[in-house]
């Protein structure tokens, strides 16, 4: 019952951002525009469209205009903006997403707001075997303008460099607190056992990813192959996480699309932040 | 001759701005967004001429020529299929001449009416840059007039937009110079 109500919430929302088709004629073939006004075509457009920064016909509006971030049009706007497939267009979430940003003290997306990261999925060649790369990447003002930098890699192979392992089996290394009256002359221990060598740090260590990822590049043994996908992840919201991704789909609910949306307190996001920016 | 008259038209229609500032007005943006659809039109339609198979070949190659004036030296044009994500890189006159080299008797190439055109964020060195995302569908028949491929691409298509001036009889006059940048193609679910 739910879901035929929303399928057809869903085609209102479409249309709406739709109502500008128009049908072209080339030979036999009639080319439907509908579906490539809804689509989502950018995320810049997934930005302005989340604001309300421009109408359902795809023009910007001026930021005079009264409807420029009309939280009543955005109520309406942004159920299109959510992947239907998996949140439909009346869950709960999805309801209390909209209220919670339309509200008067109503949250917008900035592109040089910060603390939204793209993740490139990649492959690169290590020592001759094709690995996959997660690439992170933020936007960073600089001189009169902005770039997309570097902030953390995530490869399965040099997580294998730093294993957990067992508490029990961690405690047993480490250099006793009177090693420097014996002028560290048992620091050889340290070395005996390579994979180890990371319990003898600080217990606040945390393995630099990128500075590896940068002297395997430099020495040649990881070498670029090619992207293979993208995806966003957004903490600009206050008290919302939500990822974008790219939906190739026909029907008027495709193009960039929230894919993963969580309700997450702000003193929450910390944490996970620090994985896309340590 | 062409290339002087649209350097003039481009002054006439921007002579009195005053120079640029940080944060441009929503006129100016939209000003700079026609600019920049121009370009890219000129683009849609040098595309069409050189895959069409009634363009000979002296004239496909000069509208590529035509067509290579329109990008940065080192654009770049990215290819996927929708079958595979892996992007495959030519340079622009390479792309173009593999378009007019394709094996069909008779080509149909089209654009949808659509022109969604980014906001203008600018770069370290104070250039604007933007990108203008347009359809294409593509549809190639053989001697019998049997319809043999058929696709639709979507191209992301880069802008650079800078600030330049030039000395009209004797006047210094501010005109926005755009060029477009490394261009993105990729085949989508046929609609």
């Amino acid at each position: 019952m739910w879901t035929r109500f929303g399928n057809i919430a869903l085609l209102i929302i479409g249309l709406l951002w739709a109502s500008a088709t128009t049908a072209q004629t080339i030979g036999d073939f009639k080319m439907d525009e509908t579906e490539l006004y809804a689509m989502t075509k950018q995320m810049g457009q997934f930005m302005r469209r989340f604001n309300y920064e421009e109408d359902q016909f795809g023009n910007k509006l001026n930021p005079k205009d009264p409807k420029y971030r009309n939280n009543e049009m955005r109520r309406q706007s942004l159920p299109i903006l959510f992947d239907q497939e998996k949140y439909g267009t009346q869950t709960e979430l999805q309801r209390y997403f909209i209220e919670d940003v339309t509200k008067g003290d109503s949250t917008f997306m900035s592109f040089l707001g910060g603390r939204w990261y793209s993740e490139v999925s990649t492959t690169f060649k290590y020592n001759g075997t094709d690995v996959s790369v997660l690439l992170i990447l933020a936007v960073e003002q600089e001189g009169l303008g902005s770039k997309w930098v570097l902030t953390n890699v995530y490869c399965s192979e040099f997580n294998k460099l730093f294993p957990k392992g067992e508490l029990a089996e961690r405690e047993r290394h480490y250099l006793h607190p009177m090693s420097h009256e014996l002028d560290f002359m048992n620091i050889y221990k340290a070395f005996q056992d390579p994979d180890l060598i990371e319990y003898y740090a600080s217990k606040d260590y945390q393995p630099d990813y990128l500075t590896l990822f940068f002297y395997e590049v430099k020495q040649g043994r990881l070498v670029f192959q090619h992207v293979d996908g993208l995806k966003f992840h957004v903490f600009q919201i206050k008290d919302w996480y939500f990822e974008v991704s790219w939906f190739d789909r026909k029907g008027l609910n495709s193009g960039w699309l929230m894919s993963n949306v969580i309700y997450m307190p702000e003193k929450e996001k910390t944490n996970l932040i620090k994985f896309y920016q340590p | 001759m062409k290339k002087i008259i649209a350097t003039l038209a481009f002054v006439m229609c921007f002579a009195g701005i005053a120079l640029a500032q940080d944060e441009l007005s929503f006129e100016r943006k939209q000003a700079i967004d026609s600019l920049a659809l121009e370009k890219v039109r000129d683009l849609s339609k040098y595309i069409k001429i050189v895959g069409s198979k009634d363009t000979p070949f002296s004239e496909a190659n000069r509208v590529i020529d035509r067509a290579e004036e329109l990008f940065m030296s080192d654009a770049e044009i990215g290819v996927s299929s929708i079958h595979s994500n892996q992007i495959t890189y030519y340079r622009v006159r390479k792309y173009l001449e593999h378009l007019m080299r394709l094996n069909y008797d008779r080509v149909e190439i089209e654009w949808y009416n659509i022109e969604y055109v980014s906001d203008l964020q600018r770069q370290p060195d104070g250039t604007y840059v933007g990108v203008i995302t347009i359809f294409q569908t593509f549809r190639g028949y053989d001697a019998e007039g049997n319809l043999v491929y058929k696709d639709t691409t979507k191209k992301d298509i880069t802008v650079y937009v800078r600030r330049k001036e030039t000395q009209i009889g004797g006047r210094t006059i501010g005109f926005w110079d755009v060029l477009l940048g490394d261009m993105r193609v990729k085949e989508t679910t046929d609609r």
